[in-house]
């Protein structure tokens, strides 16, 4: 199947009909769960950073057209949000352009790889080299599989069709950088907060009820429901990630003692 | 706040306001001295400047570039640098366990490491002002090290400690609940107690959780001292008398100072110390200023602090309660019928949602709907850690990179290695923390590689060839140099180094103070212990209720 990945809808599956699920304003086991809902008991300089990100979608000023697109149809199957509905899917290409139109860092560049905004340069060209040896089209053109199958070939390390680029920057270090990048942008958002149940802000009201996983009075209990990941899909697999072996160490994670 | 001018020659310029750095400028302003300090970062206004949010908070890190490679490279930036008044005490999660007495002997004990130039008595009642000053909050009785009780009572634990105490009770390791920990349990002065909302890493809008900016800067700006903030330290003058002159700096709109000193403190943290230190290179000191043994640099340490993450079937919501509440420091001595010397402690975590999901990333290899499905179980989740003790080697360095920063100031580049006893450590060290969470009742445990805190590279020595620093924090070759933060530290423990950092400042401080002018007009070393001065502490924060030990 060909077509741009924003037509297509890769949804999961009820495991009980073998239907696919409809899109949701929100996925996630905590039905009517906001916490956007909660914003008067935040404080006032965390209220405007929060609601700036929600309300302001940051315009592209990074990436060139051609790969915008390829970003955000590579962002689509790092973070799928087919099960969103489309009024309500969190804008991860736009969070990441402007992270590199501001050249902001994490603090360190690992020895074997050039700065951020060469990483993407170099890392989307990867990707369209491996879709053409793949599947004779560019990613974005490609059906959600193939894309996964070009996704997963980095992840696992094992993308010699990219090798040019490989020479250039660890393809390990890559991809984590790339998922990193994409989840940092997708849980950063108060609608991606609320999909995992997660409190949000909390100042200056904070926790009461801290043991049993008990939900706050605001809160809500879990409810949980099956899905299965879409057919066409491979990422729901948990492999670790492959790749130069040589080099451990992870990207800029935030400090945890 | 008063200010001093350039041209003023001041008694102390102070590089770095952190941990260190915040309480030398109180101790040396409350004692008299003319003392600023100079901070890279901003003088933070926490209600108007800081976000509780995680995306929001990386202004409080170190973001300016750094180089980092080696077999084993460190994660740097917001995984263990602090940028601005209060430095790594703003974002670390406050576990304030002291060194065991061991710690200063492991060369002597082990074989392995170094021999500190002072033994765990020299410190201990530095160690026993700033629990009380910071204060600390925890168990009436801490069993491991020298035992000791805390001025502040034990939190109430989290989702996360409750794991932790269940599989140690299980398998018969003793738990330390509720500490120690640099947050309040209770109200104290115009602090309010810690209302549980899991964004210490973020910086505590609350006060509750300590840090510098609200201990000892307030009781310095009181006391006369200095913070010039937003202003990058660039060189140290050494002067044609071979003691230093001052301190270069560009301030925020970039324009070069220079503000003279009687004397110098470098108090940078791990990494800029050595840099400031390489870059001040001159004739004379071709290596780096101070560095006549080549060890400016070397010896740098990072603990190990692999993160084991457990799924329950009942819901945990880690995110609730400081992630600093609850460790067992069963496993820190050396246990010879374990294969390696020295240990670990393992501690509670906290990771918040894009924290949490970087560590799925790595430990689960999620990525796709399989990053997805893991993220809505987050509440499921519970995160133990490992703290271990990797020793002190000399290829692990900071060393200038060949790029240069806005400043046009070389950047520092970051070599580490693991060694076999570290390899030996962390491999025993991650199992038995997977154990504690099989025992506690995990269904699926899985855990990721990384690493806790910095420190080393300017070490302290009895021996000027073998180390920088001697054992009050003066540099071996300029009478007037000190250096004094968590870089100086010979081993590590496996103790979280914020506290012994802060009780070595301390230290520095009652010793400087008991040296007086000598330091400016002389450079002879006097190397007669400081008597300990129980009255510089910030008013109000030194009084007698500590529980008894028996």
């Amino acid at each position: 199947m060909n077509g741009a990945s924003t037509g297509r809808k890769s949804l999961p599956i009820d495991p009980n009909t073998h239907e696919p699920l409809p899109p949701v304003r929100q996925p996630g086991y905590y039905p009517g769960y906001s916490t956007l809902a909660q914003q008067t008991f935040w404080d006032a300089k965390t209220r405007s950073v929060i609601l700036h990100r929600v309300n302001h979608t940051p315009p592209i000023r990074f990436f060139d057209s051609e790969q915008a697109a390829l970003m955000k149809a590579v962002c689509d199957r790092i973070i799928p949000q087919d099960d969103r509905d489309p009024a309500y899917r969190i804008p991860i290409v736009n969070y990441i352009d402007e992270r590199l139109h501001e050249d902001k860092i994490d603090g360190f560049r690992y020895e074997n790889m050039p700065a951020d905004r060469d990483v993407y340069r170099l890392g989307l060209q990867a990707i369209d080299m491996l879709a053409q040896d793949r599947g004779g089209l560019r990613f974005v053109n490609l059906d959600a599989r193939r894309q996964d199958e070009v996704l997963k070939s980095i992840h696992d390390g094992n993308a010699p069709a990219a090798q040019e680029i490989w020479n250039h920057m660890s393809i390990q270090r890559f991809w984590k950088g790339l998922v990193s990048d994409c989840a940092s942008a997708y849980y950063s958002h108060p609608w991606a907060w609320d999909e995992i149940g997660f409190g949000g802000p909390a100042y200056p009201r904070g926790y009461m009820r801290l043991e049993g996983g008990e939900p706050e009075p605001w809160e809500v209990d879990e409810v949980r429901y099956e899905w299965q990941t879409p057919p066409d899909s491979l990422s729901d697999v948990y492999e670790p990630a492959g790749g130069d072996s040589e080099q451990k160490g992870h990207p800029g994670q935030g400090g945890t003692h | 706040m008063r200010r001093f001018r350039d041209t003023d020659e001041v008694d102390y310029c102070i590089v770095g306001v952190g941990s260190a750095g915040g309480v030398l400028l109180q101790r040396l302003s409350r004692a008299g001295f003319q003392v600023v300090g100079i901070e890279a970062g901003p003088f933070w206004d926490t209600e108007r400047d800081w976000v509780s949010d995680e995306k929001g908070s990386h202004q409080l890190y170190w973001t300016d570039l750094r180089i980092t490679g080696g077999e084993h490279p460190l994660s740097l930036g917001e995984n263990n640098s602090g940028k601005g008044v209060g430095g790594g005490s703003v974002h670390w999660a406050a576990f304030a366990p002291r060194f065991h007495p061991s710690d200063f002997r492991v060369y002597t004990e082990d074989g392995v490491g170094a021999d500190w130039p002072i033994s765990y008595d020299d410190l201990k009642p530095y160690y026993e002002l700033l629990e009380r000053e910071i204060p600390i909050a925890g168990p009436a009785y801490f069993p491991w090290g020298d035992p000791h009780g805390y001025p502040y009572g034990p939190h109430p634990m989290g989702g996360v400690g409750n794991s932790l105490i269940r599989g140690c009770t299980k398998l018969g390791i003793r738990v330390s609940a509720g500490g120690p920990v640099a947050i309040l349990s209770g109200s104290r002065g115009d602090r309010p107690h810690c209302i549980y909302r899991g964004f210490c890493i973020q910086g505590c809008k609350v006060g509750a959780k300590a840090s510098t900016l609200i201990t000892h800067v307030p009781n310095a700006l009181e006391s006369g001292g200095e913070v010039r903030d937003c202003s990058m330290a660039s060189r140290i003058e050494l002067g044609p008398d071979r003691r230093v002159k001052g301190v270069h700096y560009f301030d925020r709109e970039g324009r070069e100072h220079f503000q003279k000193a009687k004397a110098v403190i470098v108090s940078g943290y791990a990494i800029e110390t050595p840099r400031l230190l390489l870059n001040s290179a001159c004739p004379g000191f071709s290596a780096g200023l101070a560095n006549s043994s080549g060890t400016l640099g070397r010896y740098l340490m990072a603990q190990a602090g692999n993160v084991i993450l457990g799924r329950f079937d009942h819901l945990v919501r880690l995110y609730k309660a400081p992630p600093a509440h609850a460790m067992t420091e069963e496993f820190y001595e050396t246990d010879p019928k374990r294969g390696f010397a020295r240990g670990f402690a393992i501690q509670t975590v906290g990771p918040l949602p894009i924290a949490f999901a970087k560590q799925m990333m790595v430990a689960k290899g999620a990525w796709g709907w399989g990053m997805r499905r893991v993220m809505m179980d987050y509440n499921h989740w519970s995160s133990i850690a490992v703290l271990g003790e990797i020793l002190p080697w000399a290829d692990n360095r900071v060393e200038l990179a060949s790029e240069t920063d806005q400043f046009g100031i070389p950047v520092a580049k970051v070599t580490f290695n693991l060694h076999d006893n570290d390899k030996k450590l962390i491999e025993f060290g991650k199992n038995k923390v997977m154990e504690v969470m099989w025992a506690a009742g995990a269904e699926d445990v899985v855990q990721e590689d990384r690493y806790a805190h910095l420190v080393g590279a300017s070490r302290m020595g009895s021996d000027p060839e073998t180390s920088v620093v001697d054992r009050f924090g003066r540099t071996h070759d300029i009478a007037n140099l000190f250096v004094c933060d968590g870089s100086v530290l010979p081993t590590q423990g496996s103790a979280n180094p914020g506290l012994t950092i802060q009780a070595l400042a301390a230290r520095t401080a009652d010793y400087l103070i008991s040296q007086g002018d000598r330091i400016f007009n002389s450079n002879s070393r006097d190397m007669t212990p400081p008597p300990v001065r129980y009255n510089l502490s910030p008013p109000g924060t030194f009084w007698k209720g500590m529980p008894r030990m028996t």
